[in-house]
């Protein structure tokens, strides 16, 4: 199929499954994927009861006025709102980290903070937060051996759309800002049947934030560091009525720790949300991303002038519809379009499109499924604009159904399994499946277990572009990731122990170096680690945190490393008005190459962030918290890319003021649902 | 206690100054960066540019004796890498390939044979071939670092990274 005709195809496919969902007047709710649990394992009971899940997922049915008590009020209103559920299979490994974990974070960008909560997670680094594109770039995320050339293995999907370049295949690190962000979570081992092409070895879920209650919630965080860094992060959460708005600017803006390293990100989101009847909400987001700076080359050897330019561009319009606690409905359309601007004279328009329906049944109180339908699409224009030249390249299209059942034949017992079935313009059928279980134990323990069949088709960079060369016929990677993990709550305690073994076969690489380089299908690839933590929270004022993993990733070692350590230690005291809060956290890593076959080694990467807040919390509710981030206390010369030295110690002072006055009781009028 | 009077708000003040300096240090740690200056003593025949240290480069081209402008880089350890070209070499092989044609030998026996050239061959391109110092040279913070480069201390760089990207 010609790129014309599949995007016809797709765009026809994606408004057409869409179309329907919003001609409904009872339409559909929740993001994604979602599950009807909560993330927490902590909830984990208090999931199983009927009321859980989906009735949390409309804001406004969970408003103070439906639960306040009509007399005797009390000083304050406790409403318990379940949140929306992020992921719906409870057998996966899964990471979950809070959106004010990342705001709050001493690391530099909103990936790096999600890598220190989690130690399968590693993400490269090359400075200040700015990540950057194209050669020299950094922010590859890796998981479980799985990353890609660079990331194209590991999926992103923001507020139910996947979030890669329609061309090179990956998320764009710098385009995620943590401002906006109500949870993260990072499944470990991929789910392609819930989520498609790319989720090959891990799935990182970001929900955006939305008020649920009337009111209003501003932030403004600015911040000033070395090198000549700015820092400035906005958001505006507005609920009033049937509306609700969630918006954010952030930009950041550093000369670097050397000639080359600044650049500066700017990224803009808005979402707006209509609530027109009772269980149905209607949402159309936009993001908006320019990314400028430079590929400073490596120190030894460094560039002039090799400068990137990036705008890129994500829509949806969402709809999710829930009727009663038996069913509910999502659908989603989305395009993803960026533009590419290279030194080089290297220019690029990429188009990622698609639609989705997914429906939620609990067919039984033991039962429910999950059916989903949709397309998507990828596309683009590449041209050489030195040379005058264009390069050919061909979009593809997929189409697909997957499905979801989850079984809870005993109380503590949850048998999960799922497939998807999808046609492809480039592979004709592929399928994929998985199965898990999850056991709830006695003592605060549970046991996981999964196995699941994942891909990633090819990109078109891979099969067109010669950057450094590219293949037509190669085939989509296939992995089997099987993994096992227990863990267990004592008190404030959470121990957890997961070990995994990855079979991948036909994954893409490539070797050698311009202009003699080729990029092929490899044989069969066998990963296999284990991951740990300790997580203790609510040990009067101290929390902490230390999880280390270890793998085996074979003969492709290339920025995959053999072990990592994350630890934190946080502090916090409130007394009145005042909060005061320290923490101390750092990353270790241990085998670290720059090349496959354990070639260019890199010295272990290690060092310490130090973070100090106080604030002070006005009645009218506005709060100031001044903050301090020391970065790379111990001054340590370290880099995860070679001849990418990190930042020696450097510090970010900055304040943060929020304006969040508290809801006003149920029964003084001001209630408008 | 002392003299009846708490020594607290001053281990408190003291601290707040500490940390204060700490942070205005930290703020302005770029400036704490080496210097380094690179000077071109290899021969009069030869000038050098593209010259790097410790992540700086230097957009200059340095003639015998000439100093490049003081660069602030990481501190660490490196080779002082630069690309070089032999002038009179070149203009020696011009003036055989007759690309110029206002100069000739001072010495006619120096001149080639007056054979028909192969215009194909003939490249006017300057050639400049990568090299670095044998010594690596390390500098600290604060520290001043002026290198010399020198036809005994200086060897081909093969570890130039390829031209690809993206």
């Amino acid at each position: 199929m010609g790129s014309k005709a599949a995007s016809v195809t797709i765009l026809a496919v994606a408004l057409a499954i869409s179309a329907p969902a919003l001609g409904q007047d009872e339409g559909a709710p929740p993001e994604d994927a979602a599950a009807d649990t909560p993330n927490d394992e902590n909830a984990e009971v208090a999931a199983e009861t009927p009321e859980d899940d989906e009735s949390a997922s409309m804001p406004e049915e969970n408003t103070g006025e439906e639960e306040a008590p009509e007399e005797e009020p009390a000083p304050y209103t406790a409403v318990v709102v379940g949140r929306r559920p992020l992921a719906r299979d409870q057998s996966a490994d899964a990471t979950d980290v809070d959106g004010e974990t990342l705001r709050s974070s001493a690391r530099a960008s909103t990936l790096e903070a999600v890598a220190q909560e989690a130690p399968d997670l590693y993400v490269s680094g090359r400075g200040l937060g700015v990540h950057g594109v194209a050669s020299g770039a950094s922010g590859a995320m890796a998981v479980r051996g799985l990353s890609g050339s660079p990331n194209s293995q590991i999926l992103v999907v923001e507020d139910g759309v996947p979030d890669y370049q329609g061309i090179f295949g990956h998320p764009l690190p710098d385009a995620y800002v943590p401002e906006l962000i109500d949870e993260v979570r990072l499944i470990k081992g991929g789910d392609s049947v819930l989520y498609g092409t790319n989720a090959l070895g891990g799935v990182l879920l970001i929900r955006s934030k939305v008020l649920r209650d009337d009111g209003i919630e501003l932030t403004n965080d600015s911040s000033y560091g070395s090198f000549q860094t700015v820092r400035e992060r906005l958001s505006l959460l507005v609920k009033r009525g049937d509306w609700d708005l969630s918006s954010a600017f952030s930009a950041l803006r550093t000369d670097g720790h050397r000639d080359g390293t600044g650049g500066s990100n700017m990224v803009g989101h808005v979402g707006v949300g209509w609530t027109p009847t009772s269980g149905l909400r209607i949402v159309l987001r936009d993001r908006v991303a320019h990314l400028e700076g430079e590929d400073p080359g490596p120190v030894t050897h460094p560039n002039d002038g090799h400068w990137y330019d990036v705008w890129r561009n994500t829509t949806s319009l969402g709809l999710e519809y829930r009727q009663g606690p038996r069913f509910s409905l999502d659908a989603i359309s989305f395009v993803n379009l960026g533009v590419h601007r290279l030194y080089d004279g290297f220019y690029s328009e990429d188009y990622l499109f698609g639609g989705r329906v997914a429906a939620y049944i609990r067919a039984h109180e033991t039962l429910r499924l999950t059916l989903g339908l949709g397309a998507e699409g990828v596309t683009g224009e590449v041209e050489d604009r030195a040379a005058g030249e264009v390069t050919d390249v061909e979009g593809s299209a997929t189409l697909y159904f997957f499905n979801q059942l989850e079984w809870r034949p005993l109380s503590w017992l949850r048998l999960i399994g799922g497939t998807r079935e999808l046609w492809s313009s480039e592979h004709d059928f592929i399928f994929l499946y998985k199965a898990g279980l999850r056991l709830l134990l006695p003592g605060g323990l549970t046991v996981r277990l999964r196995v699941a069949r994942n891909y990633r088709e090819p990109t078109i960079r891979e099969r067109y572009l010669p950057f450094p060369t590219a293949n037509p016929d190669l085939r989509p990677e296939f992995s089997l990731n099987v993994d096992l993990g227990l863990v267990l709550f004592v008190g404030p305690v959470e121990v957890s122990v997961s070990g995994y073994r990855t079979w991948a076969d036909d994954l893409i690489k490539y070797f050698g170096a311009w202009p003699s380089a080729e990029v092929v299908n490899i044989d069969h690839v066998e990963v296999f680690g284990i991951e740990a933590h300790l997580r203790v929270v609510d040990l009067g004022p101290v929390r902490l945190f230390l999880g280390g993993s270890w793998q085996d990733v074979g003969r492709y070692t290339r920025q995959n490393p053999a072990a990592k350590v994350n630890g934190s230690i946080e502090v916090g005291h409130r007394f009145g008005r005042h909060a005061i809060s320290g923490s101390l956290s750092g990353e270790w890593v241990r085998g670290l190459f720059q090349e496959n076959y354990s070639r260019d080694p890199i010295a272990d990467v290690f060092f310490l962030d130090l973070a100090l807040r106080y604030s002070y919390r006005l009645d009218a509710g506005v709060s100031f918290e001044p903050y301090l981030l020391l970065r790379n206390l111990t001054n340590n010369r370290y880099e995860y890319i070679r001849d990418y030295p990190m930042p020696g110690i450097n510090a970010l002072l900055g304040l943060r003021i929020s304006y969040d006055p508290p809801p006003r009781r149920p029964d003084d009028g001001s209630g408008t649902n | 206690m002392y003299g009846g009077v708490s020594a607290r708000p001053l281990v408190r003040r003291g601290a707040l100054i500490a940390t204060a300096l700490a942070v205005i240090q930290c703020l302005g740690c770029d400036e704490l960066y080496p210097e380094v200056i690179v000077i071109n003593e290899i021969d009069d025949e030869v000038l050098v540019k593209d010259i790097s240290y410790s992540g700086c480069l230097w957009d200059e081209v340095l003639a015998f004796g000439e100093a490049s402008s003081p660069g602030r880089c990481l501190s660490g350890e490196d080779r002082v890498h630069f690309a070089r070209l032999d002038a009179a070499s070149y203009c020696r092989e011009q003036v055989e390939d007759g690309t110029i044609p206002e100069l000739c030998f001072c010495d006619p026996d120096d001149a080639p044979e007056a054979d028909p050239l192969d215009t194909g061959l003939i490249n006017e391109t300057p050639q400049w071939f990568n090299y670095q110092t044998v010594t690596s040279y390390e500098a600290g913070a604060g520290d001043r670092l002026v290198v010399r480069l020198t036809l005994d201390d200086m060897e081909q760089d093969f570890s130039v990274p390829g031209p690809y990207g993206h």
